[in-house]
């Protein structure tokens, strides 16, 4: 498997899921923490390439 | 502040025989992944955080990861991934056994990259696949998410965490 954003979305699935798992105890707290980490990991990185596609090199 | 004078005193009702208790749980939850909240009785939240670190070991051994090796010219920085690889318990000696053939866990001398001794032969080309960065990732991740585990099975046994 050699889709970089693939492992991106894996990988931010699998830390956001276990800091809200560790972070918060209700489902709805879990949900929404988990939800914060995976857009702020999965859209900052998005959003710093949309930033630096006019800048290849 | 009120809180934290709670906290305390709940650690001084541990009584030894408890603390020598917690110290062998969070020892099981070292060697197994998830184990030291199932023995808690946070079995939910056990067995999720095992299915997470256990995947992203076998993530990270599918995808050539880099099984650290200690390098005497970074001793540092090589020694800390050693560190997170060793994060998964007992689990990371059977992954050099299967990968180098013997649990071997630092370069004999300087690394020499036109070496011909089996380990290096086997780091480096580890190293050289298309998808060793990301095997690398998600093999230390799963080593310090452990170590972040172990924190909060202490933190639980201690009573400062539910």
């Amino acid at each position: 498997m050699r889709s970089h954003f693939l492992h991106m979305v894996i990988y931010a699935t699998i830390v956001s899921t276990f800091f809200a798992t560790m972070f918060r105890d209700t489902p709805k707290g879990r949900l929404r923490l988990g939800g914060i980490l995976w857009l702020a990991m999965v859209g900052g990185a998005l959003a710093l390439a949309y930033v630096m596609y006019p800048f290849p090199r | 502040m009120p809180e934290r004078k709670a906290h305390d005193a709940s650690d001084e009702t541990l009584g030894r025989s408890e603390l020598g208790r917690l110290a062998a749980i969070v020892a099981a939850a070292w060697a197994v992944p998830g184990l030291g909240h199932i023995l808690l009785g946070r079995v939910q939240r056990g067995l999720l955080f095992a299915m997470l670190i256990w995947g992203s070991f076998a993530l990270g051994l599918a995808h050539e990861g880099r099984l650290a090796l200690r390098d005497p010219r970074q001793p540092v920085l090589s020694s800390l991934q050693v560190v997170a690889n060793l994060g998964v318990g007992p689990a990371d000696v059977a992954a050099r056994i299967g990968v180098y053939g013997k649990p071997v866990y630092r370069f004999q001398g300087a690394p020499d990259w036109r070496s011909e001794d089996r380990v290096e032969r086997i780091f480096r080309e580890r190293a050289r696949s298309g998808v060793s960065i990301y095997g690398t990732a998600y093999l230390w991740t799963a080593g310090l998410m452990n170590l972040l585990l172990l924190f909060d099975v202490w933190d639980i046994g201690k009573r400062r965490k539910d």
